[in-house]
């Protein structure tokens, strides 16, 4: 009877437990219902637990998820992976080793604050754990690529740092502007490959006969050193900025000034509370702190907004750091990185003329789903990174190959591929290959795709 | 409000009942039957009428409480409008009223017949009277939930419109394979029974029809004597599987996935077993002088308790004969009906558990004014807004009785007959005393007082608030006001041209 045989079908999803329904928990129950998962979510909030489970098709459960009980009404021994979110560190890391210590799933805890952050790896092997997630940390991380190349709108980076995914707006004075692609990245010279051009709404995986215009949003893949001769060759500025003004010093701040002041760009934050300002005095010697209300303009202008080469409002309220960067746009040329939290007024912001914005959000859910769906389908490909591309309109996919398959040594002519489909990237032995039809796909590569296709879990699902 | 969805559903609830419309065609063509045609040109309309309402694809598939509720109750209307032609187009049932009647009474698993006698009709008719039952006991929005991989998390706004009870909760984390287990419950549980009434010297025809109407609940004999004529072994199968039905379909998930201490610590199926043995017991004793052993008494008293609180209205003897005392516990337990999550209906007995504790607790704050205390059902506290919904459900069941019961005295009928046959309806029994007793039926009212009750068996079984919910007029405001298109409208632009 039907009934039952869709219940194996039904299968195909993982068994996911998610604790705790914040911020990062609700972002993760809403793309991994999108995917296809069995969701239940954990918190002691029956409000957000109720919000969750009446909005996707996950099954809420409240209590607390560090509890054998609560975790076992869960049905935790059937799950096959359990995802820590809860506001406490601490807490995370005990849910994540109450469950292992009952079934065999998979964990990923959330530990953020900063005593821990030299552990992490520490305490992910200790603990058995899948995988440490500091959405601050990453964030930052993102901030500094960006200021380190501050040109582009977001970088993305593949084949474990040696490949980047840069996005910039091309201005009009620009020489790519009405050349054909082919002319853009064609001659020998350059290494690279233009994936992906957003246009009036619009997401275009462009042939090498399409055309650039004014205003369009491009971005362009290609090894570390060659996306700066790239950039440099068409006139865009590739150095890194100089110095940096924060505002607010939160957790990502700590983690950003952490990491810029080791790449020797001079830091200073504006924090409101004495006592945060004195704690980040002896965490960041290195660093400027200034105690003052970093939304009153005369203490920005005090501090020298004009003349900064970068500013980045760090604040916990999302409202004020659009106020912010919209003002430092008006005053100052600054390079200008907006963090937002909440996702529910996207459209609203990507209206805005706010340059460079980071979802912190985004950043941990799609670590953990990159994670999700190498766990379903770990046979002959895993995936190694997954981005969200413009706009979640595309997704860039880093496959690691390790077995052969339909699509390995052949030339990549011979193969069918789906449509809306851009094999970008083959990392060999640490060697970049922009593929050309006559490459192959070897053992061992990894490839990175851009696609407008959503839940690619294996390479092989790249074929028509 | 989002009308689009509102339609996808309606068609797709049209599609599933025109294929379901296709089983009796198999049973006309086994019997050799004339109802063929009626079978296949109903068939034909609802899934030709249910694929033109599903072409467009909606816009926005977001679905509220309330798009559930008002997809729910349209879904059920529809279902009957359409479920009721082939009694009128094979010429069975000419009044279409009362085909309808009929219909709705069989999908609300009601019971309730406007046919003088049924052993006339036609062996497919018969057949899709007790599939009605069938269908409507579990639901057919939980089998669309069941079949179709619906976009969207929030279908389970459907389910809580469809299932009956208090709280209504997910078995497991995709609604689809909840509504997939429910049904897999129920199949099977359907089955068991066909195959023990076969081995019971039932022939198959019979025991088809008969375990389709205990499986929803129903009641739709088809015999005049109901169940009465069969062997007293059959009897006390039926009766057995009519209480089977009442319990909560969670505890069978627990017994079927080995949480044996849970399925036996629901409390409401205690309660449940708890109220049919001592009533059975008090009613045996009461019409014991009127049987010539014990064992007839016990039978029939067990047989009408079961078919009263399970709501499900088979009969064996006419219990409108018996002293007060038994009729008055029997109209008790039509109000009391089976467990939540069930198929049968009623109040449910988890509502007069939670209403129970909260009188004591009233009880306890009298000698303790001071005391705080949560009322506890299985060991955890029963939230604030379960209470507030179970008292608000009382007084609107209060209310909407009360309002139909005055609707129907317009009949000049007895009170016992007007109160019973409104108590019958809305609770999804089927019979109840006096002239629309066991041996009586609906026939004799007018079409007003059909409608009437047709409203009752629909609120009964969707748990009033859906059916009501058709009645709020900012509902259907918004259903046919069209969304505003933010670039057309533009106010600043107006104040331009006026300066």
């Amino acid at each position: 009877m039907s009934i039952f045989k869709n219940h194996k079908e039904d299968h195909k999803g993982l068994n996911i437990i998610v604790v705790g329904a914040g911020k990062v928990g609700s972002t993760l129950v809403e793309q991994l219902s999108k995917e296809g998962h069995d969701i239940t979510i954990i918190d002691k909030n029956k409000t957000r637990v109720e919000a969750l489970s009446g909005m996707y098709d996950v099954l809420g459960i409240i209590g607390n998820g560090a509890s054998l009980t609560v975790q076992k009404s869960a049905n935790v021994a059937d799950a096959d992976l359990l995802i820590a979110v809860t506001g406490s560190d601490e807490l995370n890391l005990l849910c994540c080793t109450v469950a292992k210590h009952v079934s065999g799933c998979s964990a990923i805890a959330r530990v953020r604050t900063p005593d821990y952050s030299e552990e992490t790896e520490y305490l992910r092997s200790k603990l058995d754990l899948a995988m440490v997630i500091n959405p601050e940390f990453e964030a930052a991380r993102e901030i500094a690529r960006l200021l380190y190349l501050p040109t582009a709108l977001e970088v993305d980076t593949f084949a474990r740092g040696r490949a980047d995914m840069i996005r910039f707006k091309v201005p009009k004075e620009s020489p790519m502007v009405n050349n054909q692609i082919a002319n853009i990245c064609g001659d020998s010279k350059t290494v690279g490959l233009i994936c992906g051009i957003e246009r009036n709404d619009e997401v275009i995986i462009p042939s090498g006969a399409d055309v650039v215009l004014a205003g369009d949003v491009v971005s362009f893949i290609s090894s570390r050193e060659e996306s700066k001769h790239f950039l440099k060759k068409f006139g865009f500025e590739t150095r890194s900025v100089k110095n940096t003004m924060i505002v607010g010093g939160g957790r990502a701040s700590f983690y950003l000034t952490k990491q810029l002041i080791s790449a020797g760009i001079e830091t200073k934050i504006i924090e409101n509370n004495v006592n945060r300002a004195k704690e980040l005095t002896d965490l960041l010697p290195e660093a400027t702190i200034i105690n003052a209300d970093g939304t009153d303009m005369e203490v920005l202008k005090e501090e020298g907004l004009e003349y900064v080469e970068s500013f980045v409002p760090l604040t916990g309220i999302d409202e004020e750091n659009v106020m912010l960067t919209l003002h430092a746009r008006q005053v100052s040329n600054a390079k200008v990185i907006t963090k937002v939290n909440r996702t529910a007024f996207k459209n609203v912001i990507n209206s805005l003329d706010l340059g460079s914005v980071i979802y912190p959000r985004y950043i941990t859910s799609e670590a953990i789903i990159a994670y999700v769906r190498a766990l379903k389908e770990s046979m002959g490909s895993e995936i190694e990174t997954l981005y969200h591309l413009f706009d979640s309109r595309a997704e860039g996919i880093e496959f690691n190959v390790r077995e052969n398959s339909k699509l390995t040594n052949k030339p990549l002519k011979d193969i069918k591929l789906k449509k809306g489909l851009l094999i970008a990237l083959i990392s060999r032995k640490g060697k970049i290959i922009i593929p050309t039809g006559n490459d192959e796909i070897m053992v061992g590569d990894s490839v990175v795709i851009i696609t407008t296709h959503t839940g690619f879990d294996r390479i092989e699902d790249i074929l028509a | 409000m989002n009308s689009s969805m509102i339609r996808i559903v309606l068609g797709n609830v049209l599609k599933i009942e025109g294929v379901l419309m296709l089983i009796p065609v198999v049973v006309a063509l086994i019997y050799g039957e004339s109802t063929v045609p009626a079978f296949l040109i109903s068939a034909a309309l609802a899934i030709v009428i249910g694929q033109l309402m599903v072409i467009k694809k909606p816009k926005d598939t977001v679905f509220y409480l309330k798009e559930g509720c008002v997809s729910t109750a349209l879904s059920w209307i529809f279902m009957s409008i359409f479920g009721a032609l082939p009694f009128t187009i094979s010429g069975e049932i000419p009044n279409y009223v009362n085909a309808l009647f009929e219909t709705v009474s069989g999908f609300t698993t009601t019971g309730a017949s406007i046919l003088l006698e049924v052993e006339s009709l036609s062996k497919s008719i018969l057949f899709w009277r007790s599939f009605t039952h069938w269908i409507g006991g579990m639901g057919v929005l939980v089998f669309l939930l069941a079949i179709l991989p619906m976009t969207g998390g929030s279908n389970i706004n459907l389910m809580k419109a469809e299932s009956p009870g208090p709280q209504v909760g997910k078995l497991v984390p995709r609604i689809g394979r909840t509504a997939r287990i429910l049904y897999g419950i129920y199949i099977g549980l359907t089955v068991i029974e066909i195959i023990i009434l076969l081995f019971a010297g039932m022939s198959f025809f019979d025991s088809i029809c008969t375990s389709m109407g205990t499986a929803g609940t129903g009641g739709f004999g088809i015999k005049n004597t109901s169940i009465g004529g069969y062997s007293p072994l059959i009897q006390w199968i039926v009766t057995i599987f009519m209480i089977l039905f009442g319990v909560n379909f969670n505890a069978y998930y627990y017994l079927l996935f080995k949480h044996f201490r849970q399925a036996l610590n629901v409390e409401e199926v205690k309660v449940y077993i708890g109220i049919i043995v001592a009533s059975t017991l008090a009613i045996c004793i009461n019409i014991a002088h009127m049987f010539s052993n014990l064992e007839q008494a016990l039978r029939a008293s067990s047989f009408a308790v079961a078919t009263v609180i399970t709501t499900t209205g088979y009969s064996t003897v006419d219990f409108d004969t018996w002293p007060a005392f038994s009729k008055f516990i029997l109209v008790i337990l039509m109000f009391v009906g089976a467990c939540a999550g069930s198929t049968g209906g009623g109040i449910k007995v988890s509502r007069f558990i939670i209403s129970f504790k909260t009188i004591i607790k009233e009880f306890h704050s009298y000698i303790h004014p001071k005391s705080v205390k949560a009322i506890r059902i299985e060991g955890k506290t029963v939230e604030h807004e379960t209470l507030r919904s179970v008292n608000v459900y009382f007084m609107t069941f209060i209310c909407v009785f009360t309002v139909s019961c005055l609707l129907i005295s317009l009949e000049n009928q007895d009170l016992v007959t007007t109160f019973t046959s409104v108590a019958a309806t809305i609770n999804n029994i089927g019979p109840g005393l006096a002239n629309v007793g066991p041996t009586c039926n609906f026939a004799s009212f007018s079409v007003l007082s059909k409608f009437v009750f047709i409203f009752d068996m629909l609120a009964g079984r969707l748990e009033l608030f859906p059916m009501l919910m058709l009645f709020n007029p900012t509902i259907w405001k918004s259903t046919f006001t069209s969304r505003i298109n933010p670039r057309r409208r533009n106010w600043e632009d107006c104040d331009k041209v006026r300066k």
